[in-house]
């Protein structure tokens, strides 16, 4: 931490360090981004997320663009029942 | 109904009435997510509805085959997409033309091996779209493209999962999503612009 000697409050001590704008690694954060998404990341990639994603433009993008189109399945897309004559061909077919 | 049924069976003490029992328990209250995996791959009401019974009454035929106490909607949905490949998918009006091996083979190029590929897209326009226009840019990807997104996305299955019903390794489970991924978004930065919403 290198606090500010005149103002030391935390808002101007997050705002000292600058955003990353252009990711280099962003093909491999991006297979992070997802997994962690996916509630499938290793230790090693939860420790990387938890370290950097707060520190880069295009990856905090990405996250939430990946997160809305993952709701965006989950949430918005019809899911039909299924048609009651189907049930019941199954049903008495096996019954048969 | 036999006392004794329970975890302690193993799969070959399948007594009728067990079968049964199993059926009704493990199998039926999978019906709506399978019913909507069947429609989802073969875009047809008709072969939705004769997709869902076979793999019922196949599921029924060889429940003995069934390990009770595993992952019933896992075991269900394997035997959709086998009977999916093996009887439907010749005759299924495929909304995209493109042939499947040739889009892998394509993504899985060294210029487009996801070293700075991006599409992009704002997370808002995705918010933007109603649920028929998410469903319409998944229904334009090639079929096993549009099979990894809704084993993981809209069913929830696991990695390992998607791996034992598509009888892939988990890390072509993963690229296969990553390339999905990409590709919807394709779909929905053009279902967004034209809707003329800022994509």
């Amino acid at each position: 931490m290198n606090a500010s000697s005149n103002t030391p409050s935390v808002t101007e001590e997050v705002q000292q360090k600058p955003m990353k704008q252009n990711c280099e690694h962003h093909a491999d954060c991006m297979k992070i981004i997802q997994a962690i998404l996916d509630d499938e990341a290793t230790d090693a990639e939860k420790d990387h997320f938890r370290d950097n994603m707060d520190k880069c433009i295009p990856c905090i993008e990405s996250y939430r663009l990946e997160k809305c189109i993952k709701d965006s399945l989950q949430l918005k897309v019809e899911k039909k029942p299924c048609p009651q004559n189907i049930l019941n061909t199954i049903l008495s077919k096996i019954n048969s | 109904m036999s006392v004794a049924m329970s975890e302690t069976l193993t799969n070959n003490e399948y007594t009728d009435d067990l079968r049964y029992e199993v059926f009704n328990r493990e199998f039926m209250p999978h019906i709506d997510s399978m019913y909507n995996f069947a429609f989802r791959l073969t875009m047809d009401e008709d072969d939705a509805n004769d997709l869902v019974q076979d793999t019922y009454l196949k599921a029924f035929r060889f429940i003995s085959s069934f390990e009770q106490g595993t992952n019933a909607k896992a075991w269900l949905f394997r035997i959709l997409k086998n009977s999916f490949i093996n009887d439907y998918r010749k005759k299924s009006k495929e909304p995209s033309k493109v042939d499947y091996q040739e889009v892998e083979t394509t993504y899985n190029s060294e210029e487009a091996s996801d070293t700075t590929y991006t599409v992009d897209l704002r997370a808002d326009a995705v918010q933007e779209l109603i649920g028929d226009e998410v469903a319409n840019a998944l229904n334009a990807l090639p079929v096993d493209f549009r099979t990894v997104i809704i084993l993981c996305d809209i069913e929830g299955f696991t990695y390992e999962e998607m791996a034992k019903i598509l009888d892939i390794p988990i890390g072509t489970v993963r690229s296969r999503l990553h390339r999905a991924r990409n590709l919807l978004k394709e779909k929905l930065k053009s279902y967004a612009s034209s809707m003329g919403y800022d994509a």
